[in-house]
């Protein structure tokens, strides 16, 4: 959605993937714009804010995330934004061609911050960036999140850091100010990016079964507590396969897996849903950023015994004119030796080394064989040693 | 007369589930739910 906003993607059209007429097509009935207020989990009906009650044999619930508010005064005035669903996005689009928007006040500094912050500039808004942290992106260590500052600032996106937002009112200059323990700011449009938490009103009515993460506890079948109701993607918890544990991660392309586990079972046919390692990206202007497994705090939490290195390279062969700078930082259990997270940032290359290092913690490899992987290569794309091999064998010297 | 199976949500999980349930099951019968008024949307 915030490549639709920036105008790269430029028909709305293309952000669905399957039509209300295409499901009906295979035979699946589709009612929009009804919420289900309530489920009967023993007699097994749904009844729906239209007045309807639907029995079912099996239920599965796909109700996603709310959005979090700052809960401060004035956030609900026109032109203030949260971006969840497709008509958050319409809207947002509408608005900035209505108003001529000039200058867009983002509060957040996450992965959809960093998007949507790319969108407004290539719209050519000027953009500030309020964030209770100190750097962007709070996922990525230090070395890496400065990287993803730097270039905020090479765009001239002004960045506000230990920033409590407190009321939102008409501006002056803007149309609208946002009042900080900073100070006044003011914008033509704020979009509010602070995080989202899993829906799991319904689930709770029912009795289901809640995680400690705060979503909706299922096992390998997306099976919720009760045997023939089913879970499935940002509402419900995911099993990490490093920590070993349940939590929730709110990604599409879990959500799009789970589902299918679900739809599977469903339909007779067996099927587990093997678990996440924690990959995730993005894009900020010139720079790709990824991560996957555990930070260190997490991985101290958990009881492993982290040790970490961050590596400098280069995504093409040093004898290349143009070099594309890459920082890559391995986490290894010291106890066994296994990669147990890694996060990068670089111009070019670092979606592609997150995904091969997420294989490679997915089969549990070490440090010592992940620093000899085999690994295609060509001058424009890394050197005969690439920063994998270097980063894993540095880190093998540190354990 | 085949199951029925009834998805409340039509994002990317409930839209996902749907598609295979039916694929899996062709006798079953789908009914998806949507609060909004756009289905099977990308983020």
């Amino acid at each position: 959605m915030p490549y639709y906003i920036g105008d790269v993607i430029k028909d709305e059209a293309k952000l669905t993937a399957r039509t209300p007429a295409k499901f009906r097509e295979s035979g699946i009935e589709v009612i929009i714009n009804t919420k289900v207020e309530q489920v009967d989990p023993v007699g097994q009906v749904v009844r729906l804010d239209s007045g309807a009650s639907l029995p079912y044999d099996l239920l599965a619930l796909g109700t996603g995330t709310v959005p979090r508010m700052p809960g401060i005064p004035g956030e609900d005035m026109e032109g203030v934004f949260i971006l969840k669903r497709l008509s958050d996005a319409l809207r947002i689009k509408a608005y900035l061609k209505e108003t001529a928007c000039r200058k867009a006040i983002i509060i957040g500094a996450g992965f959809i911050a960093m998007e949507v912050c790319e969108a407004f500039v290539t719209r050519g808004i000027a953009t500030e960036i309020i964030h209770r942290g100190k750097l962007p992106v709070n996922r990525w260590d230090p070395e890496l999140g400065l990287m993803i500052f730097d270039e905020l600032k090479k765009h001239d996106v002004a960045f506000t850091a230990d920033a409590k937002p407190q009321s939102i009112e008409r501006g002056s200059t803007y149309r609208l100010r946002l009042n900080t323990n900073h100070g006044p700011t003011e914008g033509d449009t704020i979009l509010i990016a602070v995080g989202v938490k899993p829906d799991t009103t319904l689930a709770e009515a029912m009795g289901l079964a809640i995680g400690k993460s705060g979503a909706i506890a299922v096992n390998f079948s997306q099976q919720t507590s009760v045997e023939n109701i089913y879970a499935a993607g940002d509402c419900c918890e995911s099993f990490h396969r490093i920590s070993k544990r349940w939590g929730n991660i709110p990604l599409g392309d879990i959500a799009n897996k789970q589902g299918r586990v679900a739809g599977s079972n469903i339909g007779g046919k067996p099927k587990i849903f093997p678990g996440v390692v924690g990959a995730q990206s993005f894009r900020i202007f010139s720079l790709e950023a990824a991560a996957t497994g555990l930070t260190e705090s997490e991985a101290r939490v958990y009881g492993f015994h982290p040790v970490g290195l961050i590596t400098w390279g280069n995504a093409s062969a040093n004898a290349m004119p143009d070099a594309k700078k890459i920082g890559l930082k391995l986490i290894a259990d010291a106890a066994t030796a296994r990669l147990i997270g890694a996060q990068a940032v670089g111009e070019a290359g670092v979606v592609s080394r997150i995904n091969t290092l997420s294989a490679a913690m997915w089969s549990g490899l070490g440090i010592e064989e992940i620093g000899y992987i085999d690994l295609a290569y060509a001058p424009p794309f890394g050197g005969s040693w690439d920063i994998i091999h270097n980063a894993a064998q540095a880190l093998l010297r540190k354990l | 007369m085949g199951k029925a199976l009834v998805i409340v949500g039509a994002g990317a999980a409930g839209g996902s589930v749907a598609a295979e349930a039916k694929r899996s099951d062709p006798g079953l019968s789908v009914t998806m739910i949507e609060q909004g008024p756009h289905v099977a949307t990308a983020a």
